[in-house]
């Protein structure tokens, strides 16, 4: 803009125009100055990637509830129940070692003499040994994937259906010793 | 003259035959239309809807019947003809239909999946879910943020890295040598996409997804430490030593299950943990990669 008006005053001066010269009544009286101020760049805010998706009220899409239950995932969160079963019981076998009068073969024992029929026994043992059955196999499953090997997905769902078998199997045959 | 006349008829029976040819399909997909319509296949497709001007109205899904016999074979082809004919509104992304670009990526039926190669579940009187890839923000109906999904692969850096600036003694670029054995085991791992349904459907993925690469990012980043031409591998291994980035993986293989390009992710995030952990070493090229720079 500064230099738009001093190459006018320039123009006037070259061709001595009235209407230039006469700065009341003239051109310049339209010509507004204007200041320019230096300032710093302003940052672009920084935001996160959920920040800006919260921002934007954006939903999240549905997942757990939708997804399809497959043999891959059943069988991976399984082991974690199991797992989680495994430590709860070496955890409540434990403290109850502690916290109970009498010791726990003591419980075993007036379990064993309550008659409670074969079928009940079994059923109990069925429960303790599962997990741990199920938990080993699966367990070796990991370690050969780890090694990567069975990662296929043929494989992946023969290994599963074969670690099921065992896993059954081998705690049917625990809960009725 | 004559020149022009023998032009003139050249041009007016390749007229006449063209519009023969045009006649002939109109007539006959009139004809099929008129036999198929006493019979309509209506089957139900129930899609999820949101739409960001209405930011504070809950999510729904939409049911939409569509008339099979009157619509191709894919799911994307039934997207198509609702948005077409029926609702505008849909929203979903979609590029190539054949399953090469890796945009139509949605959950079909509770699996993650490409909707232009997934054949329409031709049993009418269940319907057919469609959501958007599960856990991500929705920027509307079917359409995803891919955002993060991006940065992450941005974050792998997926390009060839070498010391050399692959220029001979006398300034001329000059190609890698690559073994034929060494350049097959990019197979299976250059081919993805990029869709995003294995990622998106790992449940690691999903509670995880800020600091876990996630499994397509993961394969990407073994095809490029295993390339026998890359000679960043250290430093790409080391960006992974930590408890998330690789080892969130649980080995679920929800990843190598839905890969619509029948790929194995979970392969590979195996053969990075082997690499990590010391129990397998990158072997050595089998050909002299920069002979051809000396």
């Amino acid at each position: 803009m500064l230099c738009l008006i001093e190459s006018a005053l320039l123009a006037g001066q070259k061709f001595g125009s009235q209407v230039l010269r006469n700065e009341r009544s003239g051109l310049l009286a339209f010509v507004r100055p204007v200041t320019l101020k230096a300032k710093a760049a302003e940052c672009p805010k920084e935001e996160s990637h959920d920040e800006r998706n919260m921002r934007l009220k954006r939903p999240q899409s549905p997942h757990l509830t939708i997804y399809s239950p497959q043999l891959t995932s059943m069988l991976s969160i399984s082991h974690r129940i199991t797992g989680i079963a495994l430590s709860a019981y070496a955890i409540g076998l434990g403290l109850g070692a502690i916290v109970l009068p009498e010791s726990i073969p003591h419980y075993i024992e007036s379990l064993e003499c309550a008659e409670l029929g074969a079928a009940c026994i079994s059923t109990l043992k069925f429960v303790l040994a599962f997990p741990l059955t199920y938990h080993f196999w699966n367990g070796i499953r990991h370690l050969l994937w780890d090694s990567g090997l069975f990662l296929s997905i043929r494989e992946v769902y023969l290994t599963g259906y074969i670690m099921l078998a065992l896993a059954l199997s081998s705690a049917v045959a625990l809960s009725i010793m | 003259m004559s020149r022009e006349i023998q032009l003139f008829k050249l041009c007016k029976g390749t007229f006449g035959h063209v519009r023969n040819f045009h006649v002939a399909t109109v007539t006959n997909a009139a004809a099929a239309a008129a036999e198929a319509k006493p019979s309509a296949r209506l089957k139900t497709f129930s899609i999820y809807r949101w739409n960001p001007d209405e930011p504070d109205k809950k999510p729904y899904m939409q049911d939409y019947p569509v008339d099979l016999n009157a619509c191709g074979p894919m799911v994307l082809d039934a997207l198509i003809k609702i948005k077409n004919e029926v609702d505008p509104t849909l929203t979903f992304r979609r590029s190539c239909r054949e399953g090469i670009c890796g945009s139509c990526a949605m959950n079909i039926g509770g699996v993650n999946t490409l909707a232009c190669i997934s054949k329409i579940d031709t049993r009418l009187e269940k319907p057919t879910k469609i959501y958007p890839l599960p856990h991500m923000y929705v920027v509307k109906d079917l359409v995803p943020d891919m955002n993060n999904f991006y940065s992450q692969y941005k974050s792998i850096e997926p390009w060839l890295q070498r010391k050399d600036d692959g220029e001979n003694k006398s300034g001329e670029v000059q190609q890698y040598l690559q073994s034929v054995e060494d350049r097959q085991k990019l197979d299976g791992l250059y081919e993805c996409i990029l869709c995003a349904c294995c990622s998106t459907s790992c449940p690691s993925y999903w509670w995880n997804g800020d600091k876990y690469l996630g499994p397509a990012v993961l394969m990407q980043a073994y095809r490029w430490i295993i390339d026998s031409r890359d000679e960043a591998t250290e430093k790409r291994l080391d960006k992974m030593r930590d408890p998330f980035s690789a080892f969130r993986c649980h080995t679920i293989m929800n990843c190598t299950r839905t890969c619509p390009k029948s790929l194995n992710p979970g392969k590979a995030i195996a053969e990075i943990k082997k690499l990590l952990g010391g129990v397998a070493k990158k072997p050595e090229p089998g050909l002299k990669t920069g002979a051809l720079q000396n």
